[in-house]
């Protein structure tokens, strides 16, 4: 949950001075992530490949296009993996509503906003962290919506710091699975 | 961008649930990578601080967009001047070694005249071609003088050195001059790794005995500072004045290029006397070695003999030129 911005930056300034290794670095620590969020929005797993490298491309391609003085590598990536899948799947509606016939009115564009959660999905987010079990539901609540770190979730609940970490990631888990049956 | 709880959280909770692809899109990961932007000629090795600020610069051309080609940088001279500059200088360095050496036959060994002469050619050009001839002609260099060892002598426009210390010197007024195209077009240039700062700095260290001579200062042997460079690829070190002192690192790490093997131990200088004590930012000092700070006002904390240290200070970019 902590973001490792110390290793963004390097990670940065090792891309922008070239070095293919660690390319091959942020894609291995981002690439599940950017893959999941890409199918997630998609529901197809080869255009999904096809996303996350170009994701992966994009950033070597153009590394000063992300600033770590403005947010996280995690984060940037997931913003241009977002677009990259939205895009397509308006690609696919529009190949669709073209086979059906041409329409009388085209619908306005949806704006498509720099960011990863929309409103709607924002709302999303907090409805399903109220749905969780109240165990679970404290400790996304403390962790996240009160800014504290592991060893104070544990110590506000009296908790040991394992068993606070790992209640942590099973709510997130969950969130990620009632998330992913709301459908995007 | 990353405050907001319910982005956090949402990207975690999606972190939690990744997924990995059936088959590693790693190696095709790199052959499309390398299509689309070229990684730095050399990754290890003495060479890799300068192949990094060749590939950092050509980032920054990436961002650039026509207008920003004509935009004034320093020195008078567009982008795509500054850009024909550092050819030219790559250029010398590659003439001195035995490299190849791209445009017009050099008829004047020196940086200035080549410069013009190189710019004048480049002007007639499409800013792209600028870009591809000097990337060619930097990574033409780099790749030539991996294969020798760091102390083979090179004499650049009448100035002998290791070739080592010649690249480094490249190296830095790559990482300037792409710092004052960034300034220009308004993009932030991330500085080099620790490992690539580290050698500059030492470089910029060894020069002080020279920038001291050249300014007037007239050093006795025995008059020494200790130069303490704080930040990632800092360090510490001992630097005799007087013509010919050599700055020698105290803190074990292995600063420079390998060319003097007596300074990665700093066998027994740790507590050499030293007339006074300079701690700054190792960036900022590079850049004031560069020609990019003002002594006057410096940020430095000075401990001992202060006449001695602003004498230092304001000698520092004796050596730096366009």
């Amino acid at each position: 949950m902590e973001a490792p911005v110390a290793d963004d930056r390097l990670l940065h300034q090792r891309v922008v001075g070239g070095e293919e290794t660690a390319l091959g670095e942020v894609y291995d620590r981002f690439a599940p992530l950017v893959f999941g969020l890409a199918v997630r929005i998609t529901r197809d797993r080869m255009i999904s490949e096809d996303i996350t490298q170009e994701v992966f491309v994009a950033f070597w391609e153009r590394p000063l296009a992300f600033d770590p003085a403005r947010g996280t590598l995690r984060a940037w990536l997931a913003t241009i993996a977002h677009r990259r899948a939205v895009d397509h799947v308006r690609a696919q509606e529009r190949r669709k509503a073209s086979v059906l016939g041409p329409r009388l009115l085209e619908p306005e564009p949806e704006r498509l906003e720099d960011q990863v959660l929309s409103r709607q999905e924002a709302d999303g987010v907090r409805l399903a962290v109220g749905k969780l079990p109240d165990h679970l539901r404290e400790v996304i609540e403390l962790a996240y919506y009160r800014g504290r770190t592991y060893r104070q979730v544990a110590d506000e609940l009296g908790l040991p710091e394992g068993t606070a970490k790992s209640r942590i990631r099973l709510g997130l888990r969950r969130l990620a699975d009632a998330l992913a049956e709301e459908g995007t | 961008m990353n405050d907001d709880p319910a982005r956090r959280l949402y990207l975690d909770a999606l972190t939690e649930a990744a997924e990995v692809p059936r088959t590693s899109l790693r190696p095709l990961l790199f052959t499309a990578a390398r299509a689309r932007r070229r990684p730095a000629v050399a990754a290890s090795g003495w060479t890799a601080p300068y192949a990094g600020r060749i590939a950092a610069m050509d980032a920054l051309l990436a961002e650039v967009d026509e207008d920003d080609w004509h935009k004034e940088t320093v020195e008078g001279w567009t982008l795509q001047e500054l850009l024909a500059h550092l050819a030219a200088k790559d250029g010398l360095v590659a003439l001195a070694v035995g490299a190849p050496v791209l445009g017009p036959p050099v008829t004047v060994d020196e940086a200035l005249a080549r410069t013009a002469q190189l710019q004048e050619y480049e002007r007639r050009r499409e800013p792209g071609q600028t870009r591809r001839d000097w990337r060619a002609q930097a990574d033409a260099l780099c790749r030539h003088l991996a294969a020798l060892p760091p102390d083979t002598p090179a004499d650049v426009s009448g100035f002998p050195m290791a070739a080592a210390d010649h690249l480094l010197g490249r190296a830095l007024e790559t990482w300037l001059h792409t710092a004052d195209a960034a300034g220009v077009v308004g993009i932030a240039v991330p500085d080099p790794v620790p490992e690539h700062i580290a050698p500059t700095a030492d470089l910029c260290v060894r020069v002080m005995p020279v920038t001291m001579r050249v300014s007037g200062h007239a050093v006795p042997e025995g008059r020494a500072v200790r130069l303490v460079l704080t930040g990632p690829g800092g360090g510490r070190w001992h630097v005799p004045l007087h013509p010919g002192g050599r700055a020698v690192r105290e803190d074990g790490a292995a600063g420079g290029t390998g060319l003097d093997g007596a300074s990665a131990g700093g066998i027994g200088t740790d507590g050499a006397s030293a007339d006074a004590t300079i701690t700054c930012d190792v960036v900022e000092f590079c850049f004031l070695v560069g020609g990019r700070g003002e002594p006057a006002t410096f940020a430095a904390e000075v401990e001992g003999d202060s006449a001695l240290a602003r004498d230092l200070l304001h000698a520092a970019p004796a050596l730096s030129g366009p």
